[in-house]
């Protein structure tokens, strides 16, 4: 898994590519890579999952871990361009209920300004 | 971290402001229109104690046995005042309102003038224009001196209403122009103004009568209105400009009220009733005390001159004292005791005043009467006035008007006439006229008493009530994450979803024991089965024994089938309690636990978690957990909860230190339940231990959740170890959070919260030190201060309501300027003077070097705490 940050107007966004799974190979964690720029004072992280092949269950651990942490300091967590499959088994395992999920970036980053 | 931050005004603002701030805690945009505040009700209590004087000197004139009907007459007409006076608010904008009013008292002060005037000439004549059309004069002193002393009783009722009606409309335009945090910080300064204009008209009475007589007096005041007038705009002027800074806030004005509407407000709504009585049950107390206060007067002064003498000298005096007391005390009993105690003082020292007159000897019954009278009055144009506005703030903007109206207008004066009433009524049956003034005042003091110590009931009622009236306007900005997460998504389901569906891919073994494991759990629903593929003939290909290799048969002729059936996991039981499969499992599993595939190692650490605990499986399980695959520990991990056995559990915690299998390891250990609290507070200390390891550990406490995991990481947090302290303070307030039967000892706690607060003040005050000529906040340091602050919130929590914290902590975050406001009223009313006094710099919203000036204040405060626990 390899994950590039960017901001964009105040939104930090992570590319993540690959497979958010359970690896030796792993340099960081997503969860502490997103705790980083909480404890740096940014508040609303997006994820892009477009190039994302596969989730397991250490990746949905990650993923639930860095929404609370940031939900809970008042913040927002988003995710999008999440495959069809992953949605489905977002939707099947109630995630779709938790997590903010958009179609794509534009929709997501508009939805910050909604809020 | 807090609201929007006006901007400041100008040079000359700046010089107000540090005037003002010796009087009360102004803030720079509030300067203006907290200085037209100040002068708006130095205007209305100067014009006031002009009328005062006038109207006392008219009524003392009058027989005695009349004294009370000029309340009564209050009572009973201020209704239909207060009926005109809530049209006038409703139909016309707030600025034309006050122009009419103080128009009309204007012109009516000219004709009071005239007639009082015309009273003492010897003769005076008016046009007349008889209905025969014949025009004429009469002598319109013969008139005058017919009705007397109607038009005393008239100008009596008159002033009633006006000031009735002035400082209803002072404190409307203060709840108009400011939200409740700022009236509380300013209210002391607004009583200031109040009380100097109260000396300054007194004193210009007392020396201009001697000059021009009582009634001429009258014609100072118009001029004095006219200045009101032009204040009252420029405070609307200011109000529409902090209107827009602070952003939309609840509606001002503009609310339709009704007479009857403000009457029903009051009756439904069950703060309100309780205010009402509070202040009725004060005025009644009030009367009576006057009353009694008369009685002695009168039988210690035999003549006019020497009693209106005396009368002047004690007014004077009264709001002497009250300057001086108000200037020593309101602000400060305000700031360091609440409300609650700034309301129990008046009637606290009546109580044992009023009771004293049943102990003192007559011969000290004018001290005594002048000493009681003059607490009454003091205490009610300084504290209780105060306070008494303050429980008005917490009340929604559209129902203040219409209650405050109808409680300050009609059920003050009607419960004055009620003490009216209620002494008229002693005084003919008990025969007042034929006993002395030392029983009279002391049968008046039983009702007196009781009315007092009403009161004193009604303000532990309406203390109770107060803070959660305020919460009403306050609402959570979001709801915990875990919580969130806990409701909606089942953890355990949804992992065993996911390895599931990894496991397809990689070994058909462990996709059928997760599948397994998902229908003995009952969680395969049939959109989970369609998403994993689950077909009948792919199953019935992969039964466990054929997938280990092990030869045999295959026991299962089709999932699907065997899966309906109720008996299929008591089968499956079966075969893993039987000895043969013991035997031939436990040699085999040894095998696969020391072979260099993970997957088959994966599998055994799967498959040993669903066998019976033999001493050979949990042998297993042990080499398992050092295996240095996270693939195999993460399914071992899930193995070692099952079984529980205590010699797993070092290795267990062992796996806390990878980011990798920390979620298992913890899973696995929760699973120990408070069995291994010990094992985990021995770890927690043991600063050799890696630091990631030590940091996963609170999540484990949280989840057990008793007594002791709370008090484990109480204690762990009292060690100051920094870069713990997230993870201490978050364990603890999800313990908090979840399990409400937890105690958390306040002396555990509160020095916890003391050095997290002054972690924080160090990290604003560096920050300042660090770049003197820019002092704004860096965003590096400012991140730092707000997760400190978060955690100093999650601390209070534990030892406070912790909703009404964290809804506090929120709203201060987030919030608007007014729901900040709120949010800090709130917490003043919930935390103790000296926890304020240090917390309250770091969350306001205060100028850089303001900020600065109170947190060195707050750490000096804070070392003399730390020093005198020291010596406890």
């Amino acid at each position: 898994m390899t994950i590039t940050t960017r901001d964009t107007d105040g939104v930090v966004i992570f590319d993540i590519a690959g497979e958010i799974r359970r690896s030796d190979d792993m340099d960081t964690t997503l969860h502490h890579l997103v705790k980083t720029h909480l404890d740096r004072g940014k508040r609303r992280i997006m994820l892009n999952l477009e190039r994302v092949e596969f989730i397991d269950s250490f990746g949905v651990g990650e993923i639930l871990a860095s929404y609370i942490s940031t939900q809970n300091l008042g913040g927002k967590f988003k995710l999008f361009n999440i495959s069809k499959k992953l949605l489905l088994i977002f939707q099947i395992t109630m995630l779709t209920k938790v997590l903010d999920i958009y179609e794509d970036e534009d929709c997501a980053l508009r939805s910050f300004g909604q809020a | 971290m807090t609201g929007p931050v006006l901007t400041g005004g100008g040079m000359s603002d700046g010089r107000l402001n540090k005037l003002l701030n010796r009087l009360a805690d102004v803030r720079g945009p509030e300067t203006r229109v907290a200085f037209y505040l100040f002068i708006l009700f130095f205007l209305t209590t100067f014009s006031f104690y002009i009328i005062k004087p006038v109207k006392e000197n008219f009524l003392i004139g009058v027989t005695p046995a009349w004294w009370p009907y000029a309340d009564l007459a209050t009572a009973l007409l201020i209704g239909f005042v207060v009926a005109l006076n809530v049209r006038l608010l409703n139909r016309l904008p707030r600025r034309a309102y006050v122009t009419a009013t103080l128009l009309f008292f204007i012109s009516s002060l000219f004709l009071f003038w005239y007639i009082f005037d015309t009273s003492q000439q010897l003769l005076a004549y008016t046009p007349l224009m008889h209905a025969s059309a014949i025009v004429g004069v009469i002598p319109i002193k013969v008139i005058i001196n017919n009705i007397w002393p109607l038009p005393v009783f008239v100008f009596c009722f008159w002033s009633d209403v006006f000031i009735a009606t002035t400082i209803t409309q002072f404190w409307i335009a203060v709840n108009d122009a400011l939200d409740p945090y700022q009236a509380k910080r300013m209210v002391g300064l607004f009583v200031t103004g109040g009380l100097l204009g109260g000396i300054g008209g007194a004193l210009l009475t007392s020396r201009l009568v001697r000059v021009i007589g009582p009634e001429n007096l009258l014609l100072v005041c118009p001029a004095i209105l006219l200045l009101l007038l032009v204040t009252v705009r420029l405070v609307y002027g200011q109000q529409k400009k902090l209107g827009e800074a602070a952003g939309p806030g609840p509606s001002r004005a503009g609310s339709r009220i009704g007479y009857l509407e403000g009457f029903e407000v009051v009756r439904g709504n069950r703060y309100l009733l309780f205010l009402a009585g509070l202040l009725a049950s004060a005025m009644v107390a009030g009367s009576l005390i006057n009353f009694q206060f008369k009685i002695v007067v009168k039988s210690a002064f035999a003549y006019d001159v020497a009693r209106t003498s005396f009368l002047g000298s004690f007014y004077f005096a009264i709001l002497l004292f009250s300057a001086v007391i108000h200037l020593a005390t309101t602000g400060r009993m305000l700031k360091n005791f609440g409300i609650r105690l700034a309301l129990l003082v008046a009637p606290v020292f009546l109580l044992l005043g009023s009771v004293s007159v049943f102990l003192i000897p007559a011969g000290l019954l004018m001290v005594w009467a002048t000493m009681v009278r003059g607490t009454d009055k003091i205490f009610d144009t300084t504290i209780s006035q105060s306070v008494r506005e303050l429980l008005y703030i917490p009340v929604p903007a559209d129902v203040k008007y219409k209650a405050k109206i109808f409680i300050d207008m009609f059920v003050s004066k009607f419960a004055t006439g009620l003490g009216a009433g209620l002494f008229l009524l002693l005084y003919h049956v008990s025969l007042f006229a034929y006993k002395p003034a030392s029983a009279q005042v002391r049968e008046v003091g039983v009702l007196a008493v009781g009315f007092i110590a009403l009161w004193i009931v009604l303000i532990g009622v309406v203390y109770a009530e107060y803070p959660s009236v305020l919460k009403k306007d306050l609402a959570r900005k979001w709801r915990d994450a875990d919580k969130v997460v806990e409701e909606s998504v089942d953890m355990d389901m949804t992992r065993r979803v996911f390895d599931a569906l990894q496991s397809r891919e990689r070994s058909p073994t462990l996709y059928v024991m997760n599948i397994f494991d998902l229908i003995r759990k009952g969680r395969l629903s049939p959109e989970l089965k369609d998403l994993l593929g689950f077909k009948q003939d792919e199953v019935r290909a992969r039964s466990m024994d054929c997938l280990f290799d092990v030869g045999g048969e295959v026991f299962f002729q089709g999932f699907e089938e065997a899966i309906a059936d109720k008996g299929f996991e008591s089968e499956v039981r079966k075969v893993f309690a039987s000895d043969d499969y013991k035997s031939v499992m436990g040699k085999r599993l040894e095998e696969i636990a020391g072979s260099d595939s993970e997957i088959e190692r994966m599998e055994a650490a799967k498959l040993v978690g669903m066998m019976e605990p033999t001493p050979k499986a949990l042998h297993i399980l042990g080499i398992l957990l050092q295996d240095t695959s996270p693939e195999v520990v993460s399914y071992v991990l899930g193995s070692a909860a099952v079984h529980r056995r205590e010699e797993h559990i070092p290795l267990v915690l062992r796996h806390l230190n990878s980011p990798l299998t920390c979620q298992e390891a913890q899973a696995a250990l929760v699973a120990y339940g408070s069995a291994v609290e010990d094992i985990l507070r021995a770890a927690l200390q043991d600063d050799s231990r890696p630091l990631n390891l030590r940091r996963a550990i609170p999540e484990v406490l949280a989840k057990i959740g008793t007594q002791k995991s709370a008090d484990i990481l109480l204690a762990e947090l009292a060690r100051r170890r920094e870069e713990l302290e997230p993870a201490l303070v978050d364990a603890l307030y999800r313990i908090r959070s979840n399990r409400p039967d937890v105690r958390f000892k306040e002396k555990g706690v509160r020095p916890e919260v003391l050095f997290l607060i002054k972690r924080g003040c160090e990290i604003f005050l560096d920050d300042v030190r660090g770049r003197p000529d820019s002092p704004g906040f860096s965003p590096e340091r400012k991140a730092l201060l707000d997760l400190k602050i978060k955690r100093i919130f999650d601390l209070l929590s534990l030892i406070h309501p912790a909703e009404d914290i964290v809804k506090a902590y929120q709203n201060i975050l987030q919030g608007t300027r007014r729901s900040v406001d709120y949010s800090l009223e709130l917490l003043d009313n919930i935390l103790d003077r000296d926890l304020k006094a240090v917390l309250f710099p770091l969350i306001e919203d205060l100028p850089p070097m303001d900020r600065a000036q109170r947190l060195k204040k707050a750490l000096r405060s804070l070392a003399q705490e730390s020093a005198r626990s020291r010596l406890k």
